[in-house]
């Protein structure tokens, strides 16, 4: 009963702040959280499951507070789940989801180059980021979010996705260049 | 028929087949409800299995918010007849699919309620939580699935419980129709022999004996009572022989020997009537000659011996009076009997008469009660009047103001005459002597008399088959009872 008040609770709060981007983005911030669940990275020594879990985001940020809400307090297994914002390509350390802004949307080649081989899930709502050689775009299909999933960039990043998340998504091969 | 008198055949039968069918129907529900418990944890543990799966293979649907991959995932209830509905919520409650597609409020429920299974209005309902990897929960599943399968195992149970209850309650009937008897017969058979014994008499009679149990014992003690019986009647016969033998022993005797005393009565009769008959010719003589002697001697003799001619005149008289009344008496043992009603008053009367005739100089005051009238021989009657009031005359003597009663009254049943006088009475000591011939209480010289009267009169009351017997003190009266 009181996780259902704690619901209720929380879908009005939402609701109060609800306004079309809002909402959008609210969405999207917990799809980037959800991402985590479904996404394997490889291990490289034991002491990986116990740090924190990064999810980082290059560029101005669209979720306001929604993803610091969303992220909240929340823990992969054992692992703390921690935001991080980059305004550069530089600064990213280690991060295990990168969504990149749609402000730098003329920079993703770059990024992407610079990222290559790095097991980083990269996430955007950016047009053609999968053409670009991205791993999960954000689709708008009627007002509805959908995935698009570039599977071969992902392999090549060392980075496995959930079958699961696979069912749910559309997935794409990049041209070859 | 109240079961109380049911026979105990039945009575057995029915305790058997009451305590079985009890026993069955106690396990029969056992079963069923053992069965009914079952079905729905089964089903309740299927609900939650197949929740499960279905809830892993729905995380990324409702992590992504794809209603068309929940709706297809929920598709796969249509595999299990027995689901009703199924539904995806998300994590802020909201429906994200439905099965059937489109499904209606009425089969899903408008918001998730708490997780777990339970029975619902006829429906089995489950919630699930949707999480990925033990982490953040995703939604909740809602499936519902019908509770055919309990209601068709209860059915099934309760169609096999029936048919074992049948089966069961036949065994036990034949069983208990079969082992009644060994309880039963033993009892039956030692009724059976008790109602013979009890109608015919007939101790020799045994109730068979078919075990050594407690029914057997009890057989034993009703045979061993039943030789006790049959000893004790037969001992009881044999003394009522004896009895009876003994009883015509004596009867015989005493017939015997009244036959003997009859005999020797006759002829002591005879004997007294002969021997009286032939003393008054003699003693005739001596008064006649004695007479003679007195009219025709006289002048020659002296005083003195005129006196003892006159001596013997008396003597000779009282001893003629004595010889009739001892002729009397013989003849009312001879004589044959006339019965036939006589007025006793009456007679009483003219009784009376004759002797206030006789001594006119004496006033006695009699007293005669009417209507005393009996049933027996006149002649001999007026012999046991005339004794008893001459008699009551004859004591009262000495009395100043003589007085005779004779009265009847009622008494046990018969009728009691009384003859009452208020003369000298007698000691109640000598009361068994007062019949007796020539018993006398008073001497002649106070009050004359033979001895013979009572005598006689008891002889008459005998032969009537009456009673004689009198009360009295000295000089308090005598009272003479007598029945006829």
């Amino acid at each position: 009963m009181a996780f259902l008040n704690a619901l209720t609770a929380l879908a009005s709060v939402l609701l109060l702040v609800q306004s079309p981007r809002a909402s959008e983005y609210q969405v999207k911030a917990v799809f980037l959280f959800n991402f985590v669940q479904f996404v394997d990275w490889p291990r490289v020594t034991a002491a990986d499951s116990a740090r924190p879990l990064v999810i980082g985001i290059l560029g101005s940020d669209p979720f306001g507070p929604f993803l610091d809400e969303t992220v909240r307090g929340e823990r992969l297994g054992a692992r703390p789940i921690q935001l991080r914002r980059y305004r550069e390509i530089a600064e990213i350390g280690e991060c295990n989801v990168l969504f990149i802004s749609r402000s730098e949307n003329e920079h993703v080649p770059a990024i992407l180059s610079v990222l290559k081989n790095r097991p980083v899930l990269t996430v955007s709502d950016g047009d053609a980021f999968t053409n670009q050689g991205g791993m999960i775009q954000f689709v708008m299909d009627k007002s509805r979010i959908r995935l698009r999933i570039n599977l071969e960039a992902a392999q090549a990043a060392n980075v496995t996705i959930s079958s699961k998340l696979l069912r749910v998504a559309e997935i794409v091969r990049p041209p070859r260049r | 028929m109240s079961i109380r008198n049911w026979p105990i055949k039945r009575k057995l039968t029915a305790i058997l087949l009451l305590i079985s069918g009890l026993v069955l129907l106690l396990t029969s529900a056992a079963f069923v409800t053992y069965v009914v418990v079952t079905n729905r944890e089964t089903i309740r543990i299927h609900l939650a299995t197949r929740s499960r799966i279905l809830a892993a293979t729905s995380t990324a649907a409702l992590a992504f918010a794809n209603e068309a991959d929940a709706t297809e995932i929920l598709a796969a209830l249509q595999y299990d007849p027995h689901m009703v509905a199924g539904a995806l919520y998300n994590q802020d409650g909201r429906v994200l699919a439905t099965y059937p597609a489109g499904a209606g409020a009425d089969l899903i429920p408008a918001a998730p309620q708490p997780d777990g299974y339970r029975f619902e209005r006829g429906r089995l309902v489950g919630f699930t939580p949707v999480a990925q990897g033990g982490s953040q929960r995703l939604g909740t599943l809602y499936i519902a699935s019908d509770t055919k399968a309990v209601a068709d195992a209860l059915r099934l149970s309760a169609v096999i419980a029936l048919v074992v209850l049948a089966i069961a309650m036949l065994a036990a009937y034949a069983l208990a129709a079969a082992l009644q008897g060994r309880i039963s017969e033993p009892i039956l058979a030692l009724a059976e022999t008790a109602t013979a014994a009890s109608t015919r008499q007939d101790y020799s009679v045994r109730a068979p004996k078919f075990g050594d149990d407690e029914l057997g014992m009890l057989t034993d003690a009703f045979n061993q009572m039943l030789g006790r019986i049959e000893e004790q009647k037969q001992e009881l016969q044999q003394h009522a022989l004896r009895l009876e033998q003994r009883v015509a022993e004596r009867t015989g005797e005493l017939e015997k020997r009244a036959a003997e005393l009859q005999a020797a009565n006759s002829e002591l009769d005879a004997f007294a009537y002969s021997v009286s008959h032939d003393l008054r010719a003699p003693l005739r003589s001596i008064d006649g000659f004695s007479q003679v002697l007195l009219e025709d001697y006289a002048t020659r003799l002296d005083d003195a011996g005129r006196d003892s001619l006159q001596r013997v005149r008396a003597a000779s008289q009282r001893m003629a009076t004595l010889i009739d009344d001892l002729l009397k008496l013989a003849r009312v043992t001879r004589a044959e009997m006339r019965t036939e009603r006589v007025d006793l008053s009456t007679m009483a009367r003219e009784i009376v008469a004759d002797i206030q005739r006789a001594a006119p100089e004496r006033a006695v005051d009699f007293v005669i009660a009417p209507g005393i009238e009996a049933q027996g021989d006149a002649r001999l009657l007026r012999v046991v009047l005339d004794n008893l009031l001459r008699n009551g005359w004859k004591y009262t003597g000495k009395q100043a103001q003589p007085r005779v009663e004779f009265t009847a009254k009622q008494e046990n049943g018969g009728r009691v005459f009384v003859i009452k006088d208020n003369g000298a009475g007698f000691d109640m000591r000598y009361a068994d002597k007062l019949f007796g011939v020539f018993q006398r209480l008073h001497s002649a010289a106070e009050f004359e008399g033979t001895g013979v009267g009572l005598a006689t009169v008891r002889r008459i009351i005998n032969r009537h088959g009456g009673r004689i017997w009198a009360e009295s003190a000295i000089n308090k009266g005598a009272s003479f009872y007598f029945t006829l």
